[in-house]
This record gives C-alpha cells, sequence and structure tokens, in this order.
C-alpha cells in the first residue's frame, strides 16, 4: 500500500514548487532518493510530548520538502520498542505527533527516547532518526498584580523521579499571533528554577480579549525543546467579526448609487446606438428606386 | 450617386489606391504578417509556459502589456474625441482628416484590447466577467467602457462611410466582384435623397455626440484603474483629466504622423496641407502646454508632501541610477520638444512638425511605462523574498515581440483600410467648392494658395 501512496516534493524557496512526481516513482532517476529526518521532541506544559518529524531529500540537485510519506514513532525504553503510532506529512513535510502524558515513559536513566521511522517508499532509502532528552517540566503561571501583568515560570528536572529545580537557564515568553509566535520578553531561571517576566498591557486578543501565553526553551543539549502555555483575558479585545463594506470588491453588491449610474450611462450610451441603428434601417428603407430621385449628396 | 466636380476629382484622384493593392503595399502587408507571426509564436510560448515567459512577477504584475493597453486605448479615445469636435465644428479645413482620426479610433480600440487579454492568466475564466460582474469594480466599468466604446467606433466610422460606399458603389472601379458587392450591401441602398440624408445626417450628429464624451468617460475610466488605488504615483484626483488629455495629445501627434506619411506616399498634399500641420501643430502645442502643467503639478505635489511611499517613488523617477534618463526623455521629447517646435516660426514646417510629433508619441508611450513600472516596483510590504526579478521589471523577449507585433498589426489595419476606403473621405469635401477651384488654377499646392484657401 505505501507504493500507491502519493508522494510530493516541495522546495525550500519562497516559490513553492510543487510536483507531483514522485522522488520514488521517477523512473529515469537511477539514485536512490536519501531522505533526511530533523526530529525533535518538544516536552509540554501538560506532561505531553510533541514529536516532530521534518522529512527533507535532495530531489533533482534540489532540496525539497516530503509530503506524503508514512512516517512512525517509537517509544524505547530499557525493555521494548513499543509503536505510538503514524502520521502523514503535510505539505511542508512536517509529522507532528503527540505523546499523551500517560503513554510517556523514561527509561532508567530518565531520559525519553524516541524513533521516527519513514515508511517504505520505492527507490528511496529507509531511513530513521532518534531522540533522547531528559525528563524535565516547564510551567507558567500568570500573574496580576494591580495592572501589572506577569509571568512567573518554572523549569524542573524530572530524570530522577524527583523535582530538581534547573538554575541559570534562559527562557523566552511568547505571545500566540496568526502566524508564529511573537517574542515579548525573557527571563534566566534562578536557583529555585524560577523566572518573573512581565508582559506588555496592549496587546491585541481576540473578540474576548484573550491572549495565550508561551514560555519556551528552545535546543537545549539536556532538555531539548520544552514549552508550556496559558490563556489570559489580558489582552485588548479586537474583533474578527467582518463588517460589512458594501463597496468592497468581495461584498455581495454595489451601492445603489452606483449601480443607477451605471445603469442610467449604459442605457444613455446603448439608447442612442439604438436609435442610430434604428436611422439607419429607415435609410435602408427610403432608398429610392432608380437613381433620377437622388440629389446631389 | 452625383458627386460635385470638387468631389469627383478628389475620388477620381484617390480612384487607383482602392483598385490597386499595389506591389509596395503587399510588401509591407508581407512584413507586418511576419511581425504578427513571430508574436503568435510569442503568445503560444506564453500560453504553453504560462506567464512565466514574461518579465511580470507577482510583485510587479504589470508591464509592456498594460503600458501598450492605455497607450493604443488613449489613441482611440483621442481620434473619437478629435473627429467629433471637427465634425461638430464643421470646419472646413477639418473634413480631409477625419477619416484618418475615426481609423485611428477604430484601429486602436480593437488592439489596444488584446494586450489586455495577454494580461489575463486564466483564458477560461474571462466570462466570468459577465456572468459574475462586480460593478463596484473600476476593471468591471473599464470592460464595459471599452465594449461599448468600440461598438461607438464601428458606428462612428460606419456611418461616416455610407456615403463613400454609395460612391465607390456607383463608380464602376475595376475591383473583383466581391468587393463591388461588399460596397453595395455597405452602402445601404444611399442615393443621396434627401429623406436619405436626413437620416444620415441625425445619426452622424447623435454619434459626434455622444462618442465626445463616452471617449472622456472612458479615458477617465481607465485612469481610475490606477487612481483608485492606494498606490504611490497612481492614487492622484487628477489622473482622470491627466489620462484624457495626454491621450488626446498622443492621439493629436500619431494623426500629424499619419497624416504625413499619407500625404507622401498617396500623394495627397492638395488635401493634407501644410495648414493641416500648422493648426494641428498649434492643437498639440496647447495640449503639450497642458499636459506639462498636469506633469509638473503631479511630481511637484508628490515631491513637496514628501510622504514615505512618493517620496520613494520621486526618487525613482529623477534618480539617474534608475528612471532619470528615461524621465527626462518623457518630459523634453515629449513636452517640451513639440513646443520648441511649434513655437518658433522657423520649424513650425510639416516636416519639423512631424518629426516632433513622431518622438512625442514614442515619449507619451514611455510616460505611460514611467507611470506603471516604477509605481509596482515600489513595494508597500517589505518583501520576504528580495531577487531582483522580482523587485525590478524587465522585459522579456516575448512581451517585446507581442508589443512589435501590436504595432505591426495597427499598421497593417491601416494599411487593408486605406485599401478599402479612399483615406481623404469623398463625399465629405461638399463645402470646400473655393479650394476646388484654386485646386483647378493651381494644380501643385503651395503654403501660399492653401493659406489662402
Amino acid at each position: 500500500m505505501l507504493f500507491t501512496l502519493p508522494v510530493w516534493a516541495q522546495t525550500d524557496s519562497t516559490v513553492q514548487q510543487e510536483t507531483t512526481e514522485a522522488p520514488a516513482t521517477a523512473e529515469e532517476e537511477e539514485e536512490l532518493v536519501s531522505p533526511s529526518i530533523e526530529f525533535i521532541c518538544i516536552q509540554k506544559g501538560d506532561k505531553s510530548v510533541d514529536l516532530k518529524a521534518a522529512v527533507k531529500a535532495k530531489v533533482q540537485g534540489k532540496m525539497r520538502k516530503l509530503y506524503g510519506i508514512k512516517t512512525t514513532f517509537y517509544l524505547i525504553t530499557d525493555s521494548a520498542e513499543a509503536e505510538l503510532g503514524s502520521v502523514i506529512s503535510d505539505r511542508n513535510g512536517v509529522a507532528l505527533f503527540n505523546v499523551k502524558p500517560e503513554q510517556v515513559v523514561a527509561n532508567k536513566e530518565g531520559n525519553l527516547h524516541f524513533k521516527a521511522v519513514l515508511g517504505e517508499v520505492k527507490k528511496m532509502e529507509s531511513t530513521e532518526e532518534e531522540v533522547t532528552v531528559k525528563r524535565a517540566l516547564l510551567s507558567i503561571t500568570p500573574v496580576k498584580e494591580d495592572s501589572l501583568y506577569s509571568v512567573q515560570v518554572k523549569l524542573i528536572d524530572l530524570s530522577t523521579g524527583e523535582e530538581t529545580p534547573v538554575p541559570e537557564t534562559a527562557l523566552g515568553v511568547f505571545v500566540k499571533r496568526s502566524f508564529n509566535p511573537m517574542k515579548i520578553g525573557e527571563g534566566t531561571t534562578d536557583e529555585n528554577g524560577e523566572a518573573s517576566v512581565e508582559i506588555p498591557n496592549n496587546l491585541p486578543g481576540d473578540a474576548k480579549g484573550n491572549i495565550t501565553l508561551l514560555v519556551k526553551l528552545d535546543e537545549s543539549e539536556t532538555y531539548g525543546y520544552l514549552e508550556a502555555a496559558a490563556v489570559e483575558k489580558w489582552g485588548i479585545p479586537v474583533s474578527d467579526k467582518i463588517e460589512d463594506q458594501p463597496r468592497s470588491l468581495w461584498s455581495s453588491h454595489p451601492p445603489l448609487w452606483m449601480l443607477i449610474t451605471f445603469i442610467i450611462l449604459m442605457a444613455a450610451v446603448w439608447g442612442h446606438y439604438i436609435v442610430i441603428v434604428y436611422e439607419l434601417f429607415r435609410l435602408r428603407k427610403e432608398q429610392p428606386n432608380t437613381a433620377d430621385n437622388a440629389t446631389n449628396s | 450617386m452625383e458627386l460635385n466636380n470638387y468631389q469627383q476629382e478628389a475620388f477620381e484622384y484617390q480612384r487607383k489606391n482602392i483598385e490597386k493593392y499595389g506591389k509596395r503595399a503587399w510588401g509591407w502587408t508581407i512584413f507586418y504578417v511576419l511581425c504578427i507571426l513571430v508574436g503568435l509564436y510569442a503568445l503560444y510560448l506564453q500560453i504553453a509556459k504560462g506567464h512565466g515567459v514574461t518579465g511580470m512577477r507577482d510583485n510587479v504584475v504589470w508591464g509592456l502589456f498594460i503600458v501598450n493597453f492605455i497607450f493604443f486605448i488613449g489613441l482611440s479615445y483621442a481620434g473619437a474625441i478629435i473627429a467629433g469636435l471637427l465634425h461638430l465644428s464643421k470646419v472646413t479645413w477639418g473634413k480631409p482628416i477625419i477619416r484618418l482620426a475615426q481609423f485611428m479610433t477604430l484601429v486602436s480600440v480593437i488592439i489596444g484590447p488584446i494586450f489586455i487579454l495577454l494580461c489575463v492568466g486564466r483564458f477560461d475564466r474571462m466570462h466570468h466577467l459577465f456572468i459574475y460582474p462586480r460593478i463596484q469594480s473600476p476593471l468591471t466599468w473599464d470592460v464595459m467602457a471599452v465594449i461599448t466604446f468600440f461598438v461607438g467606433s464601428v458606428l462612428f466610422l460606419y456611418l461616416a462611410l455610407i456615403k463613400d460606399f454609395a460612391v465607390y458603389r456607383d463608380a464602376k472601379l475595376n475591383i473583383p466582384k466581391w468587393k463591388q458587392k461588399l460596397y453595395k450591401v455597405l452602402a445601404l441602398g444611399y442615393r443621396g435623397a434627401a429623406s436619405q440624408k436626413r437620416h444620415l445626417i441625425i445619426s452622424q450628429n447623435l454619434m459626434a455626440v455622444i462618442m465626445i464624451p463616452l471617449a472622456i468617460m472612458v479615458a477617465s475610466i481607465l485612469s481610475w484603474i490606477f487612481g483608485m488605488t492606494l498606490r504611490p504615483g497612481w492614487h492622484s484626483t487628477i489622473f482622470g483629466p491627466y489620462f484624457v488629455l495626454g491621450a488626446v495629445y498622443s492621439g493629436c501627434g500619431l494623426l500629424i504622423v499619419a497624416m504625413w506619411f499619407y500625404r507622401k506616399l498617396y500623394k495627397l498634399d492638395y488635401y493634407f496641407t501644410d495648414k493641416h500641420f500648422t493648426y494641428l501643430g498649434y492643437v498639440m502645442l496647447i495640449l503639450a502646454a497642458g499636459y506639462g502643467y498636469f506633469t509638473f503639478s503631479e511630481y511637484f505635489t508628490d515631491w513637496f508632501a514628501s510622504e514615505k511611499w512618493n517620496s520613494e517613488l520621486i526618487h525613482k523617477l529623477f534618480s539617474t541610477s534608475e528612471y532619470g534618463w528615461w524621465t527626462l526623455f518623457a518630459n523634453a521629447a515629449g513636452i517640451a520638444l513639440p513646443i520648441a517646435i511649434v513655437a518658433i516660426p522657423a520649424t513650425r514646417k510639416p516636416g519639423p512638425i512631424t518629426i516632433a510629433a513622431f518622438i512625442m508619441v514614442i515619449a507619451m508611450w514611455v510616460k505611460r511605462y514611467l507611470i506603471i513600472v516604477p509605481t509596482l516596483e515600489t513595494t508597500l510590504l517589505p518583501m520576504q523574498d528580495t531577487r531582483t526579478e522580482y523587485v525590478k521589471y524587465a522585459a522579456t523577449w516575448p512581451e517585446w515581440a507581442l508589443t512589435i507585433a501590436g504595432i505591426a498589426s495597427f499598421l497593417l489595419f491601416f494599411t487593408v483600410m486605406s485599401k478599402f476606403v479612399t483615406v481623404v473621405p469623398v463625399s465629405g469635401l461638399e463645402d470646400t467648392h473655393t479650394v476646388h477651384e484654386q485646386h483647378l488654377l493651381h494644380p501643385e499646392p503651395t503654403l501660399e494658395n492653401t493659406s489662402k484657401a
């Protein structure tokens, strides 16, 4: 069944070049396509884990994101290798899988060990990638004092079975926007693994003023990626309701005055044309039988 | 249909032009057709490979095609306004040149919109313009206006030709039978009866009256495609009159060039006299002054206000590393040169006036380019991908090939039409008996005898 999967590739450039020609099905390609996986795990504030595999390959001289590729994720413990599930990579070549808290099991050393394996596709090398990180937890607590907003963030190590604060670690605080999170501050954890970061009070929120605050630790050698989120009503309400704009090109009807003016103008001109054509018909009808009746034109 | 002596003489003088196509005309026709074929190959490439073969990208979305559209459609509006005014004012000297103006109107309104079609990415959705029209869109107004104007142009030219068709029908020309039959059909049985005359005069007057405001309106609508967007250099309240004036100005220049060309080619010195060049030169001078005033007002206002994006555009237009030389050419050759040539008595002659008009027409084409492209190159949003070909527009050979094909089509239409009907309207010369008498006395036209006329 895997052979029938449509495999798509995209370039890395802004102009996305799509092709239905799978690298695996290109008959003229003699060499096997060697995909690469950028595999990370993100430990979340609710103790779940996101596994993210970005699949790329060099096809016809260009680095392309592969989509439509089945990626299977495994949890590796000391005694076994358990399959967690499979995901088909999206248009950006990314396969994202959420491991529920009860499924997350650390090994003896307190590490989380995951593996991503690409499904078999014709003329593509089978590839897998592993990631190992220490079990940790990042938490975020919104704090409101008078009109000042801040978040209390805490980073703890869970690899030993106990909650050990992680000091001297830089954390970024973000707010979710339409596309990517926007950074609004950063802090470094103290000996208790805690940091406090002030939040601006003029951030645009949704229709109710809600904003989603994120704290993130990225690319840590020990813990990998961690993040936690909290929703607070600290933003300025911005309505997402589309207001009726009768003059806009996408409105269903033009303003009445415009329609009336348009019809009057067109009727006036085409009315003239009709009169002229009618006059020509009469001219033709009234042609004299002989040229004798004609006068000098 | 009977003609007076002068009309008869004018017809006999031009008879050979519509009886024989001639080797020279065939030569030019073949050349034009070859140019059109190269253009068609470019069009094939564009359809087969997409708009990627042009220099247009998602930033500069309009290029040579839209420049040509504005240029040709402007000539068409100019022809209608000039012909309409000459018809209504009933000035005797204007009668010989009305047909050239009407030729220009019809041919340009056929060629111009073709360039718009070349910009359309999805031909298969063209009919959506009519099925789902957005009345609130200036683009819809323009589509409706151009179609309406095209029908008006056909009627306008046809009405002016009916009497001449009757002349050709009755003249026993040495032409193929199909052509004789065609003249007969197109003459609509016109014999010059009083009632027929009345119907024709009513129609012609109505048409002339409607064509002038129609041309002004459609030229304004064309300008609003740009003027009603919030782009630097486009969003201007004077764009309507600016476009109207620019259209009539370039049209006046082309009319002078066409007049000179036919005067030489068909030896029509007697009908296209020095006086015609001088008078049209005066009109050109006035229009040049008006156009110069509008141009100065546009640039000066934008420069003085120093609004961010307008300032950037002005910088582009005047910087010699960008469009500075083109701006200089457009204004020096397009405005100052015609004024100087006509203003100086020594150069106020057909030759220099025609040269100035020809250069001015080219400069006006460049001016249209300067209106379109630099504005599109001035992006209001920062671009993520700033590859040169995305930011800067450079026309590709298919665009140039199609542009040349458009010009060739324009000239081919003129050639064919001037072999189908007389360039100087025969029946339209009925009021020039005085000139006729002088013509008989002085067969060789001179500045002296024509100015007396």
